[in-house]
């Protein structure tokens, strides 16, 4: 049961029909996928390229043209395998007149959490997504990140085995992705599945196991994160106080060996380490 | 199952109560309905109470029709239109179970509506009956009686009415594709309904010409649309100034029950077909 892929795909297609001629749009193009559960998978691509499309149609949402999915080795249109999933679509929009905590207790009761259990698992989900002071406060007052944050309690709130995140970051700043991202190795650390789109190359690197990447509805790349980005026939030294005479007599020394330095310059780091050197972190 | 429809119409219910739209319409009949209380001075006689009634009733009718299209509409395409729609169905929700709780939540709306305002009419009706009472009896007319399980009876009538109409909006709404036309459609529903009771006047008149392809059309509207006029007996009901016949409130009922079900039967499954 557990062996199981969480997601599994098979020559999945899907053909929009748009404009009054109903043309024919392709938004995901024979695609074959299995997600293993345990890992944090990542689902990368240009906008439009049908990650959204995909995610949707394995959940029940919007109806394939043909191929065929399993969720959980369920068929995703049925309750029991739907129970045990949670889903933060891209764009979050929650009910605006509903506070943080009413939203998220109202999704816990039609997750079906049993009746006793809702309040903790309401605590728990906000907490984990640090949202227990705004859980007062109206959705429609929130920022960008709070409303990201609360939809990620939405989607913990029933314990899922499977989590699907939609560009949890879009939006939100570099702190706030970093916290997301703590969330995200949390919630792996618990054995729960994860499947993360996002457009932040840098935090899927940090977070994913595998990851797949798909262009014009197409699966172009597949495979263990380590496996994929390795260039296996080239290294890297970090020195410090490298003075000229040390620099040529270390490359005198590596070409006796036939191994020649293909570039020398100063490590930089990036804009996002710095960014969150700088700033103590956002006010929400 | 229940309690997740019951979630979602009350999370529905609460929604509606804090958008402005149900206080203002509810607040604009309530001004039209005690607007018109001043009118009484021109003379009106013992026909005061009638004239009050006619015009409560009037604006029950009239903003709750209104209220009972746009407000479905509104909610279902604010939902799919945010994509919160989105966010729960993909929970343990069956769209029927969405569809319901959406029905249900208007339709929980629409009865502190209709209710409100029926206390309204009420309390102008009774504060008002003394004084008409003895100027019929100076007059030496029968006077007329304000019925209030007659005035409660009415209520449930319009209640069961705007949820027929509720749930039309629904089905329109699960089978088109923006509020606006849902609106319209809705709206041309609803007035259809209400008028097919000459549909039926006149396939039933004996000395009516009509051709075949006619007497078709008119007995195939008879079949589709509810005759919702048929609900609105709100003045026999309250002054009881014709009787009303004994099982005609219990046939109703029965009557909208069973439209209200298969309404909404026939707006689950277009329902479950749409694309969010
Ligand atoms: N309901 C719809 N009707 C018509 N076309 C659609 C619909 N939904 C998506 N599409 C089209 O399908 C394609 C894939 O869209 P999708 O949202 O899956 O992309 P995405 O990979 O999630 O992109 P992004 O990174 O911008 O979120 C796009 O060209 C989009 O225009
Ligand atoms: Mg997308």
């Amino acid at each position: 049961m557990t062996d199981k892929p969480a997601i599994s795909v098979q020559d999945l297609t899907k053909d929009f029909r748009v404009g009054l001629r109903g043309v024919k749009l392709r938004a995901v193009d024979h695609l074959t996928l299995s997600i293993p559960r345990g890992q944090v998978y990542g689902l990368l691509g240009p906008n439009g390229c049908g990650k959204s499309t995909t995610l949707k149609i394995v959940l029940g949402l919007v109806p394939a043209t043909s191929g065929s999915f399993t969720l959980l080795g369920h068929d995703s249109a049925s309750p029991e395998a739907r129970a045990r999933i949670g889903f933060l679509p891209e764009a979050p929009y929650f009910h605006r007149f509903l506070t943080g905590r009413e939203l998220v207790r109202y999704c816990a009761r039609l997750s079906g959490v049993a009746s006793d259990r809702v309040d903790a698992a309401t605590d728990e989900a906000l907490e984990l997504a640090s949202m227990t002071e705004a859980g007062n406060r109206r959705v429609g007052t929130y920022s960008k990140g709070m409303l990201q944050r609360i939809g990620l309690a939405q989607a913990v709130v029933h314990d899922p085995e499977l989590i699907v995140l939609d560009e949890p970051t879009a939006g939100v700043d570099p702190v706030g992705s970093a916290a997301i991202g703590k969330m995200i190795q949390a919630m792996r650390q618990r054995g729960k599945t994860i499947v993360l789109c996002s457009h932040l190359l840098g935090q899927v690197e940090q977070v994913c196991d595998r990851i797949a990447v798909m262009d014009r509805g197409r699966l172009v790349l597949e495979g263990h994160i380590d496996e994929v980005l390795a260039q296996r026939g080239v290294h890297q030294i970090s020195v410090e106080g490298l003075t000229p005479a040390a620099r040529q007599a270390a490359e005198e020394a590596l070409s006796s060996h036939g191994a020649h330095v293909l570039k020398v310059d100063h490590p930089r780091q990036t804009l996002e380490d710095l960014f969150r050197r700088l700033v103590t972190g956002s006010r929400d | 199952m229940f309690s997740r429809i019951f979630w979602i119409a009350r999370v529905t219910f609460l929604e509606a109560l804090r958008q402005r739209f149900l206080a203002f319409l509810l607040l604009l009949a309530a001004a039209f309905i005690l607007g018109s209380v001043p009118l009484r001075s021109i003379d009106f006689g013992h026909g005061e109470l009638k004239f009050l009634a006619d015009l409560g009733f009037g604006a029950l009718f009239l903003f709750g029709s209104i209220l009972a299209v746009v407000l479905p509409a509104q909610l279902l395409y604010g939902e799919i239109d945010n994509r919160t729609a989105l966010t729960l169905l993909a929970k343990p929700v069956g769209r029927g179970e969405f569809l319901l709780g959406k029905f249900f939540g208007s339709w929980a709306v629409l009865g502190v509506f209709t209710f409100a305002l029926t206390g309204l009419i009420g309390i102008i009706l009774l504060v008002r009956e003394p004084d008409v009472v003895a100027r019929a009896m100076a007059l030496q007319v029968v006077p007329p009686e304000v019925s209030v399980v007659g005035l409660f009876e009415h209520a449930l009538l319009q209640w069961l009415r705007l949820g027929i109409i509720v749930s039309l909006a629904l089905l329109v709404g699960s089978l088109a594709q923006t509020f606006l036309y849902t609106v319209v459609v809705g709206s041309m529903a609803v007035l259809a309904s209400q008028l097919v009771w000459i549909a039926q006047d006149t396939l039933a008149n004996p000395e009516a010409v009509l051709s075949t392809l006619m007497r078709g059309a008119l007995w195939l509207t008879t079949r589709i649309f509810p005759n919702l006029q048929g609900y609105n007996i709100g003045e026999t009901l309250v002054l009881g100034q014709s009787t009303v016949l004994p099982g005609t409130v219990s046939s109703l009922c029965l009557s909208a029950a069973v439209y209200l079900v298969l309404i909404l039967f026939l707006a689950c499954t277009a329902f479950r077909r749409r694309e969010i």
